[in-house]
């Protein structure tokens, strides 16, 4: 019986001076402190009962995580605590990085936007994460303070299951680096949900592609949201697409490839078969989205 | 559990509050300085009725802690107001019978300033979308999102 | 002057602006959550079964009573009377057994929310598990273990048939004619079992309730409530309370939908204050516990049969309804006698049998709903008619337009029903739909159709459901009208001010209406439900507007020594059409006209008081449903959509949909087109994305993130809508009610519609986009 509290239960709200302190206290406290960035997930989990946290600490005021910058040599990086309206409304991410702007638009609503941040969605690995397809496919690195100070930590292995990451007590993921996108790749989100926004993904397809040396002229890269523990790369689909010149043929050779190659299950949102079928369909749609677009 | 001294702006005014460490800024706004206009209908961010502006940006007010507010500058349905005239948003929901209940009222307007604040000559789509977080039961939203339509227009061109 | 200028104004058929409107964009109207009730106030948490069917074999709260801050724990053996609106069979807190998951067992009541709660966790409850009964059907079987073995001791009206010793709490027939001589004359028939899943009502502001009791006997509930007076009589006989010494105030509120009528939670923080006097103890809902621990629309599993002749003139219909009424069926009995004399549906159909049957199961507890099971008939009579239609070769609006009902006909339940506007109804939708032209869908992968379906519904009441209005003239010309009946946003002040002013012939600015509902104050209301305000208060608002005007005429008539037949009151003005003299009614109104040469006083402060109470419907007869009169009367009209369907991934976009509705007389045009519109897409969600997953006997989605309403993005950008007057003669001006009705038709006509875009008859809602996309992938429509 699915019967949260009204309100949050007693809790301490702790806002640390500095990285190291903060480190320290959830590495103190570990399984009862979280470290506290939008908390748009944080703040539902608890009054769930789901998280049993004693402490939340805001680290949104700690250095550099509210920053966001974009450098036209070494690309983009982004603040824990930069909210996702903030990204999606920056010229150099409209510019360089336009999946990932997609991909935030498809979050939730636009006032829970205000607070929801990329490395939050990244940090609590649901396998539904809209945001967590791009990041990977633009190369993201996670950059953590964590109890022997900085290191980058690239998403690849990254999730573990849902709500699982390699992320350790007393790790603070600090922002994410993304290095230049190449000015003629082409990267959709597409998204199914129950409503036509707002809602959590049935099936969330991420694909891009970029300019290589391959029989087509291209790299492509596909995510998938929701059919899987944790955020599914197609790697069927890309060594299909990898290898062969691109047609219709060859993009419904490659989506099939990637319905075959998920398993996912039933839930409230969607049935497992409902669900393969939306791969395959939403992968092949993204496919001729950003097949027709790399060819103008 | 923790407490806190805030000081932070609310629709205009300095004010000083003891809290909690789990009180929300929702409960904060409701039970602490009696501005009841903010309603509470889901306590989990889906729902839209407790939508304030947080340093100008529309926020779920149930998904902010207060403790976060310090130093914070809060609008509230209560301050769209401004010297007794009503706000063009306001104005237009009454003239075109967007208003049934009532309860989601606050939320929506919250959500069409902060989207003519960002964005003064939103198309529909963009409306819709940037409404789609404030759930309504009763008028079936096309009343809303063309009361919105209309107060950027009004707005559009009293700027001009 | 004012008064040639009024003459020929008429406030009512004008789209004036709500009364309520300006406090309610300013942020402050009060809700019920809204008051403050200071230091004194206690909250109020409960502890829920989380069994759908079991024994009660112990209840242990030492525990939580050493929690600091905890004050007091009621349960069950405290409290050992019925509660209930139709079929007494309910406890305030389960006693000897739960039967459905989410019921109340004890409650808590501390200083604090969190304390609450924290004791919760501090109550033991031991439970002996029961077999659960998930399936109406089955529940109204042999086999099925009984949920409520003392049935036929629960109180009951004369209109509601429990089948004693079985799961069956209401058993209402019709029979009417012959079918089995019918059918082998039927040139078609068509037969077709349709499932609706329970729903919720989700208004949103949750249930909040505060009670107070105090020394002296007086106790007080504040609620977000649509039935004060309903509340205070069941709570009252419940709890052994003078209904005098009992007073419910109803703040405005923040949606009802019908979850708010009747008594549910409220009766908790009632019990609660009986026991811990002094203090007003608050109960308020979180958003799961709406999901689960309130009336749902019941599910329904309905079976029809229906036939006719080779010219499409319809000749019989059987139809079966089995309603998952849930554990308590208090209130939902009546759903399903609603369900049973409306089972024709809008049909002229001179051959008819009807079993609706109304069954325990231990799901959630059904309850009134916008539409009172209409919604979930329709959904069944409005598909099988398309069906039928197709089936005999006819073109679906002409199909329509022959068997729909007309005035005169006599209905299935005997009665004759008066003069409808339905065939103009369809006539328009038809028109503005532009059904029966083929339209190309916007892009390949979409497939494109329209799709229609009729709707009728009666106000469900007890036969004798009453109205009463006081409207108070003040000295300086303005007007307090006291009603009963509550404001849900639905706009029924301001219809009810305009009814004054024009009955009593003053400004409608002059007139307010105003809540809280208080039931100390206000006079009598029965509940705010039914679409039955417009006009039942309506004629109770109308009567005490011409009792107050009559007691002004009296007054001016012997000052002006004139027959009160010849003088009017206008504008304010209470002008003679002999003499042409007027004098304004503010100047006497409250304290009188001096007579001549200070020869003392006539008249006084002027109340109008009046009534209305339908004392013309009949019985109906509990083997053949035969009687006079079963209903007040119909609101009938037609509902249509033009939809797109991506064929990529089942989901339906709505390009445009038409209402029509014959509303009698429209008192404000406006808002009854905010009542159609709004009716529609709450429809149309309940179509799309609703239904409350049901595993177990536990519900699955009980919260936003899984239980999907409409939002802005997801309705049609444009909706028309038409006002049909055919006028209601025991109406006020000729009104009847609309509040539910733009809800009955959209499930049908969106399976139409549906069906109408791939040749896929998809039967049972919700039309998600999967469930559409696997029917399209099973009939090989995509692949």
């Amino acid at each position: 019986m699915h019967n949260p509290h009204p309100g949050l239960p007693e809790l301490d709200y702790v806002k640390p001076a500095s990285l190291e302190e903060a480190s320290r206290f959830l590495v103190e406290h570990a399984g009862e402190a979280r470290p506290f960035l939008g908390g748009t997930d944080c703040i539902v989990r608890i009054r769930d009962g789901a998280w049993t946290a004693k402490y939340m600490v805001d680290v949104k005021g700690l250095e550099g995580m509210k920053d966001l910058s974009f450098d036209p040599q070494k690309g983009l990086t982004i603040g824990a605590a930069v909210p996702m309206n903030k990204v999606a409304a920056d010229p150099a991410v409209q510019q360089h990085y336009p999946g990932l702007v997609e991909a935030c638009h498809w979050v939730a609503s636009y006032q829970l936007r205000s607070r929801a941040t990329i490395v939050g969605n990244i940090c609590n690995a649901s396998p539904a994460g809209d945001t967590i397809g791009a990041s990977i496919l633009y190369g993201g690195v996670l950059r953590v303070f964590g109890p022997q100070g900085f290191r980058e930590v690239p998403l690849d292995g990254f999730f573990k299951g849902p709500g699982k990451t390699t992320l350790q007590p007393g790790d603070i993921a600090a922002s994410i680096s993304f290095p230049l996108s190449h000015p003629q790749h082409a990267c959709r989100y597409l998204k199914l949900g129950r409503n036509k926004l707002g809602d959590l993904a049935i099936v969330g397809v991420t694909v891009m592609a970029v300019p290589a040396r391959t029989p087509s002229g291209y790299h492509f890269g596909i995510v998938l949201a929701s059919v899987a523990p944790v955020p599914l790369r197609a790697a069927a689909a890309e060594a299909i697409l990898e290898s062969k010149e691109i047609d219709e043929a060859v993009i419904a050779e490659a989506a099939q490839a990637a319905m075959d190659g998920c398993k996912p299950i039933n839930d409230t949102r969607g049935g497992a078969a409902y669900r393969k079928q939306m791969v395959r369909n939403l992968t092949r749609n993204g496919l001729m989205d950003v097949w027709t677009k790399v060819r103008k | 559990m923790s407490y806190h001294r805030i000081t932070l702006k609310v629709n205009g005014s300095l004010e000083v509050v003891d809290i909690s460490g789990n009180m929300t800024l929702l409960q904060m706004l409701r039970e602490k300085l009696a501005l009841t206009g903010t309603k509470n209908g889901c306590a989990s961010g889906e729902c839209g009725a407790c939508t304030v502006l947080m340093n100008g940006d529309a926020v779920n007010s149930c998904m902010v802690l207060a403790a976060e507010c310090d130093g914070a500058e809060i609008i509230t349905v209560e301050g769209l107001a401004k010297n007794g005239e009503m706000d063009v948003v306001q104005k237009t929901l009454v003239d075109l019978g967007a208003v049934q209940c009532g309860f989601c009222t606050p939320g929506v307007l919250i959500s069409a300033r902060a989207l003519l604040n960002r964005n003064p000559h939103p198309t529909e789509f963009e409306i819709r979308d940037a409404l789609s977080g404030n759930l309504c039961r009763c008028t079936g939203y096309n009343r809303i999102v063309e009361a919105v339509k209309v107060a950027a227009e009004i707005e559009g061109q009293e700027g001009a | 002057m004012a008064i040639a200028q009024a003459s020929t104004s008429s406030v009512v058929g004008k789209s004036v602006k709500r009364i309520d409107v300006q406090e309610k964009v300013t942020g402050a109207a009060q809700y019920t959550d809204d008051i403050a009730f200071g230091n004194a106030l206690h909250h109020c948490r409960v502890k829920r079964s989380p069994h759908p069917h079991a024994l009660i074999k112990k209840i242990n709260y030492d525990k939580a009573l050493l929690i600091p801050g905890v004050k007091l724990v009621v349960t069950g053996e405290d409290f050992p009377e019925y509660v209930g609106l139709y079929l007494q069979d309910r406890n305030i807190f389960a006693r000897d057994r739960v039967r459905f998951v989410g019921e109340g067992v004890a409650a808590v009541v501390a200083s604090t929310e969190e304390i609450a709660e924290k004791a919760l966790d501090a109550i033991d409850v031991e439970y002996e598990l029961l077999q659960p009964v998930l399936d109406p059907e089955f529940g109204a079987s042999k086999e099925a273990p009984i949920i409520h073995p003392d049935l036929e001791k629960y109180e009951h009206p004369n209109f509601i048939f429990p089948v004693n010793g079985t799961n069956m709490a209401n058993h209402f027939k019709i029979r009417k004619g012959d079918t089995e001589a019918a059918w082998p004359q039927c040139a078609a028939i068509v037969e077709h079992t349709f499932r609706i899943p329970q729903v919720q009502h989700v208004p949103i502001e949750p249930h909040v309730a505060i009670a107070k009791a105090e020394e002296n006997g007086q106790v007080t509930l504040w609620a977000s409530t649509q039935s004060p007076f309903a509340q205070r009589a069941l709570l009252a006989k419940s709890l052994h309370i003078p209904e005098s010494d009992f007073r419910v105030i109803a703040p405005l509120i923040g949606g009802g939908f019908g979850c708010k009528a009747g008594v549910t939670m409220e009766a908790i923080p009632v019990a609660a204050a009986l026991k811990l006097k002094g203090v007003p103890i608050k109960l308020l809902l979180t958003r799961e516990e709406e999901f689960y621990t309130n009336f749902v629309r019941q599910g329904l599993v309905i079976k029809l049969k229906v036939g006719c002749d080779k010219d499409g003139n319809l000749l019989a219909m059987e139809n079966t309804m089995y309603w998952d009424g849930g554990a308590y069926t208090e209130y939902g009995v009546n759903v399903t006698r609603a369900g049973g004399y409306s089972s024709t549906g809008p049909y002229d159909i001179p051959n008819m049998r009807t079993d609706s049957i109304c069954v325990y199961t231990n799901h959630p507890v059904g309850g009134a709903y916008r539409g009172f099971g209409m919604a979930e008939l329709h959904t069944g009579v409005g598909q099988i008619m398309d069906m039928l239609a197709d089936k005999i070769g006819m073109d679906r609006t002409e199909f329509h337009l022959r068997n729909c009902v007309r005035g005169g006909d006599v209905l299935a339940t005997g009665m004759v029903i008066h003069e409808v506007g339905l065939p103009e109804c369809i006539d328009k939708v038809a028109r503005a739909l532009k059904l029966g032209e083929k339209e190309a869908p916007s892009a390949p992968n979409k497939l494109r159709g329209k799709g229609i379906a009729l709707a009728w519904k009666a106000p469900a009441m007890p036969p004798n459901a009453g109205s009463s209005a006081l409207v108070k003239m003040n000295a300086d010309g303005t007007v307090n009208v006291s009603v009963g009946g509550q404001e849900l946003g639905q706009g029924t002040f301001t219809a009810m001010a305009q009814i004054a002013a024009e009955s009593l012939g003053v400004p409608y600015e002059a007139v307010k209406v105003l809540g809280p509902i208080d039931t100390r104050y206000s006079p009598y209301e029965w509940q705010t439900v039914a679409s039955r305000l417009t006009w039942s208060m309506g004629n109770a608002v109308r009567n005490a507007a011409l009792d107050a005007k009559k007691k002004i005429l009296d007054i001016v008539a012997e000052a002006w020594n004139e027959k009160p037949e010849d003088l009017d009151i206008k504008d304010g003005y209470v002008i003679s059409y002999k003499t042409e003299e007027s004098i304004e009614i503010k100047d006497f109104v409250v304290y009188g006209l001096p007579k001549a040469d200070d020869q003392g006083w006539l008249g006084g402060p002027i109340v109008g008081a009046g009534s209305f109470m339908p004392t013309y419907v009949t019985g109906l007869d509990a083997e053949t449903g035969q009687g006079e009169r079963a209903v007040v009367h119909y609101t009938t009209g037609a509902q249509g959509l033009d939809i797109e369907i991506d064929k990529d991934t089942g989901r339906i976009t709505v390009l445009y949909a038409a209402s029509a509705f014959d509303v009698g007389k429209a008192i404000n045009p406006d808002m009854v087109r905010q009542q159609m519109e709004g009716g529609f897409v709450q429809g149309l969600s309940s179509a799309m994305f609703e239904e409350c997953q049901l595993v177990g006997g536990e519900m699955r989605n009980p919260s936003f993130v899984d239980y999907r309403i409409a939002t802005a993005i997801d309705v049609p950008e444009k909706i028309d809508t038409f006002i049909v007057e055919t006028a209601q003669d025991d109406g006020p001006f000729g009104a009847r009610g609309i509040g539910e009705h733009p809800l009955v038709p959209v499930i049908a006509a969106l399976a139409n519609a549906i069906y109408d875009a791939t040749g896929v008859r998809i039967t049972n809602p919700p039309f998600s986009a999967e469930k559409i996309y696997m029917a399209l992938l099973e009939a090989g429509v995509v692949n």
